[in-house]
């Protein structure tokens, strides 16, 4: 690349940036990320780690939306791949001596190789059936996590790694803050250049994007894995933040929560996995005295989302979007499918 | 070395275990055969139907009685469900993805409205029958074995319905081709409506008949219709025959490799035959045999 088209490139990220920032949505998320730095200062104990699980959980809602909005690959595999992260980090750390914060790294490109294999077998299916497909691996892992128990510790799960930061949660609060913001920052940098209009290209129409001569087979199977890998991440921080994994973080009920959250905050952008991640948690944990019917607090959340919020609480504002869904169904009833 | 009586009795389980299987998978696949709609919620319901079995049963003692009531329950449940939950989908863009979305939200409220009425508890049910038979060293569960055919000719009367009646006739004219089947003056809304009601009371038979099985609590239905959705996606998507063929063998391959491994170990076998399958061909068995 030379210094000309990455000059270009720096003006439209700076561009972008600054358009961003003017909505509502962008100004919100900043001044949130300021708020985030000094909630130490006022929360501790339980809501301190009502915050980190928060951010957490901001990871993992935006990298299933960087997936399953941007692209349209709705992927059930999310949450095994968050728990297979959560592994691999524990496990690295306690039975190798690896490092922490390496070991949390090297969990991402542990989720990166076992994401792998699904990106390729999914390149050729669509719709519906990518949601089968990747129940079924979502399923398969989260059977060996419970069958494997010279490994994983088996149903009861694994325990007795090493702490982070000798179990400060100050710390470990600042690092998952700093952590989550650069991957969100990252997977921003991604939706706002060529890779994220190919992106929405595919999710509208991939023939097309395809005749316009995009490769777009490695732009999927490159946004799976990178997604995927930010799950591993998360899954690694979410070891270290509750101290235990277990299969139960891996089911499919899970997956359902972060589809929740993803789908009421609106999947079709990154902002919108944000709002929903904080707006979803934060009514879970008001709603935490009810207990067991919070479940089904979820249900009708996602029932309402979708019948009456299609587009999420951010809403559509791409209206490019809309307009390009018009067109490709007029295409589509011309051509009688 | 395995013994051939353990060998046949494992198949003669699976067998069995094939016809309800196949029960619960019939009903899912035929109603995103003719409306594309992937039923998440259809463990939902086959825990509906096995709770209205069960009461029935505890008050009346009546199985015919019960059967009827958690079909007719599950039946208004399948009516509903479409009328008011996916057909104000109809005409999205990605319909089939919002409608695996929303069936998802209903399976979590069923589930877990469930639980709140009822507790996790779980409630045994008398089966219809205690006898035994045992014929060279196998033995044969009657109750088992009735279910069986209870199945089988649910699912032999649903075939009937889809080849000899009208209403078959507009259903398989609504798979082919939606808006050609409007054009020719089909009730489409209705047709739908009702062949959902037909699935989720097949759901809901097997929910009745299962009962005693599994006994009945809250998330009874979840590993049965984990089993379904596998079965479906091997026989292949919205074809009735490849669902029935894939049930059976399904059953009986895992019934066979429990003798090796553990239900969960069975559980990684089968989902990996469907990940094979779906790659191979996504069309599943129903695939070869219908072309």
């Amino acid at each position: 690349m030379n210094s000309e088209s990455l000059g270009i490139l720096v003006d439209r990220v700076r561009k972008d940036v600054r358009e961003n920032l003017e909505t509502t949505s962008g100004k919100a998320i900043a001044v949130g990320f300021l708020v985030a730095f000094v909630v130490p200062f006022f929360a501790g104990g339980y809501s301190l780690d009502v915050a980190t699980q928060a951010l957490i959980f901001i990871l993992v809602v935006t990298s299933w939306n960087f997936i399953a909005g941007y692209f349209g690959i709705l992927t059930f595999a999310h949450a095994a791949l968050f728990g297979v992260g959560g592994y691999a980090a524990a496990i690295l750390a306690a039975e190798l001596g690896i490092p922490v914060i390496l070991a949390i790294f090297l969990a991402g490109i542990i989720t990166a190789a076992f994401s792998l294999p699904m990106a390729v077998s999914l390149l050729h299916l669509h719709g519906a059936y990518v949601a089968m497909l990747t129940i079924a691996y979502a399923e398969i892992i989260f059977f060996v996590s419970v069958m494997w128990r010279d490994v994983t510790g088996g149903p009861t799960g694994y325990t007795g790694f090493p702490a982070l930061f000798g179990g400060d949660r100050v710390l470990l609060y600042y690092f998952v803050l700093i952590v989550v913001a650069l991957l969100v920052a990252v997977q921003y940098l991604f939706t706002i250049n060529r890779f994220g209009l190919v992106a929405r290209a595919i999710r509208e129409s991939e023939d097309a994007a395809q005749m316009l001569g995009n490769n777009t087979r490695r732009y999927k199977l490159l946004g799976f894995v990178f997604g995927s890998t930010l799950a591993g991440i998360a899954g690694a921080l979410q070891a270290y933040n509750i101290r235990i994994i277990s299969p139960p973080v891996l089911e499919l009920e899970r997956m359902i929560e972060f589809m929740a959250m993803g789908i009421v905050g609106g999947i079709r952008s990154l902002s919108g996995g944000i709002l929903g991640t904080i707006v979803v948690y934060g009514l879970m944990e008001v709603l935490r005295p009810i207990g067991g019917a919070r479940l089904l607090v979820w249900g009708i959340l996602l029932i309402v989302a979708i019948l009456y919020f299609p587009n999420g609480l951010i809403g559509s504002k791409d209206q490019l979007g809309s307009i390009q869904d018009r067109v490709v169904n007029a295409i589509r009833e011309r051509l009688g499918r | 070395m395995v013994s051939v009586e353990l060998l046949v009795q494992q198949l003669i389980n699976g067998l069995f275990f094939g016809g309800q299987l196949a029960l619960l998978a019939v009903g899912f696949t035929l109603i995103w055969g003719v409306a594309r709609v992937l039923n998440f919620a259809h463990g939902g319901i086959f825990m509906i139907g096995a709770y209205v079995g069960a009461f029935t049963i505890a008050a009346t003692e009546s199985w015919l009685l019960a059967i009827a009531l958690g079909m007719a329950v599950t039946f208004v449940l399948g009516v509903g469900t479409e009328a008011f939950l996916i057909r104000p989908l109809r005409g999205r863009t990605e319909f089939d993805i919002a409608a695996i979305i929303a069936t998802l939200g209903l399976w979590f409220v069923l589930e877990h409205s469930m639980r709140l009425v009822f507790s996790s508890r779980q409630r045994s049910v008398d089966p219809i029958t205690r006898e035994i038979w045992i014929v060279q060293d196998i033995v044969i569960n009657v109750n088992r074995m009735i279910i069986f055919f209870i199945s089988i000719l649910a699912i032999g009367l649903l075939f009937a319905l889809i080849k000899y009646t009208k209403f078959g006739l507009a259903v398989r004219a609504a798979a082919e081709d939606d808006q050609t089947t409007k054009l020719m003056g089909v009730n489409l809304p209705r047709t739908y409506a009702i062949t959902f009601g037909i699935s989720t009371a097949l759901a809901g038979l097997a929910g009745v008949l299962l009962g005693p099985i599994f006994s009945v609590y809250p998330s009874v239905g979840d590993r049965p219709f984990l089993l379904a959705f596998i079965v479906v996606m091997i026989g292949g998507l919205g074809s009735v025959r490849g669902t029935l063929i894939a049930a059976i063998s399904l059953a009986i391959i895992r019934a066979v490799a429990l003798i090796w491994t553990s239900a969960e170990g069975a559980m990684i076998l089968l989902f990996a035959c469907m990940a094979a399958v779906l790659i191979v061909s996504p069309e599943g068995i129903g695939g070869w045999i219908e072309s």
